[in-house]
């Protein structure tokens, strides 16, 4: 008796388990960083900026996104950190877990070894967050980040 | 052939009869002795048989109430066989159904029950921001929401403009 009772349990465990690890399930956060600008020669926008090119044109004026750093992770644990680097700037990115179904970053803009900026953010899987960075030449710079 | 002491057990219960009998007394080396000892022997026997009446006069008593017990377990054992009890093979699988049953209609209704409205949930939010004021005295941030798009925008001015070649991979 006792033994079956512990299977029942062991099963209903497994089920409650198997649906919520299906729920979670591994994400990839896509960060980039972006030239804005309405000079050079043509190029096609990146793929991953398609989503959001429209917004990106209308917010800040420039016809031409030209990607120079990105990163790409998968989150197994939401604890991971990651690198997105140019020859000037890094973005440094702490994943601190998940809150409301949205992960937590500490994100730092590093142009060469001085900190530009530091922020927290909680970035929601259908929302990417834009930042607008310090003015380089006749463009923008431009920090994307999403879940992809 | 009887041994000395089954003859002597013999002797003493008064078995031993004729010839036997005869043989036996004659071979004891002190037969009064031999005769104080079977007297002893004959009156414990008989305090002992005076003492064990009671007992005797309860043991079907308690082989009634043995008796008893075992009909009780007998007619008892075939509705609950031992080793089975309530949870048998039907019974957990269906247990098991009922308890997945209830549990995907409390996620459903909890997943009905989140508030679909509130947009800014499903927005990324940005919990703080910080410049470093000796790097850029005149660096302001403000924090706005494209709702239409669901972009959050972190927009920072008066960092330090830099020159075209900062633009390099």
């Amino acid at each position: 008796m006792e033994r079956r009772a512990l299977l029942l349990i062991a099963i209903l465990t497994i089920a409650l388990m198997s649906s919520s690890v299906a729920t979670r399930g591994e994400q990839t956060v896509w960060s980039g960083i972006i030239i804005a600008t309405n000079s050079g020669p043509p190029e096609p926008t990146p793929t991953e900026l398609t989503q959001i090119e429209a917004t990106l044109r209308q917010l800040f004026g420039y016809t031409r996104l030209h990607l120079i750093g990105e990163a790409r992770k998968t989150l197994k644990n939401g604890q991971e950190d990651w690198l997105a680097t140019t020859k000037y700037f890094a973005l440094r990115v702490d994943s601190r877990g998940q809150k409301d179904g949205a992960y937590v970053l500490n994100l730092k803009l590093l142009q060469e070894d001085k900190v530009l900026l530091e922020t927290d953010a909680q970035l929601s899987k259908a929302s990417p967050l834009v930042i607008r960075g310090p003015q380089i030449g006749d463009g923008q710079l431009v920090i994307v980040l999403m879940v992809q | 052939m009887k041994t000395f002491e089954e003859k002597w057990t013999a002797w003493i219960d008064d078995q031993l009869t004729g010839r036997e009998l005869e043989e036996f007394e004659a071979s004891l080396p002190d037969k009064a002795a031999a005769q104080e000892e079977k007297q002893s022997a004959k009156k414990l026997g008989s305090l002992l048989r005076e003492q064990m009446v009671p007992v005797l006069n309860n043991a079907d008593f308690f082989s009634h109430q043995l008796r008893e017990r075992l009909d009780h377990e007998g007619r008892r054992s075939p509705a609950h066989p031992a080793g089975t009890g309530w949870w048998t093979i039907r019974r957990l699988l269906w247990s098991g159904a009922t308890a997945l049953a209830i549990f995907v209609v409390c996620a459903v209704m909890v997943i009905r029950t989140k508030p679909a409205s509130d947009q800014s949930e499903y927005l990324t939010q940005i919990l703080n921001y910080r410049v470093d004021p000796a790097l850029s005295p005149n660096a302001t941030i403000t924090m706005f929401e494209k709702k239409d798009e669901h972009v959050t925008v972190l927009w920072v001015d008066g960092l330090r403009s830099l020159p075209p070649e900062y633009a390099t991979k």
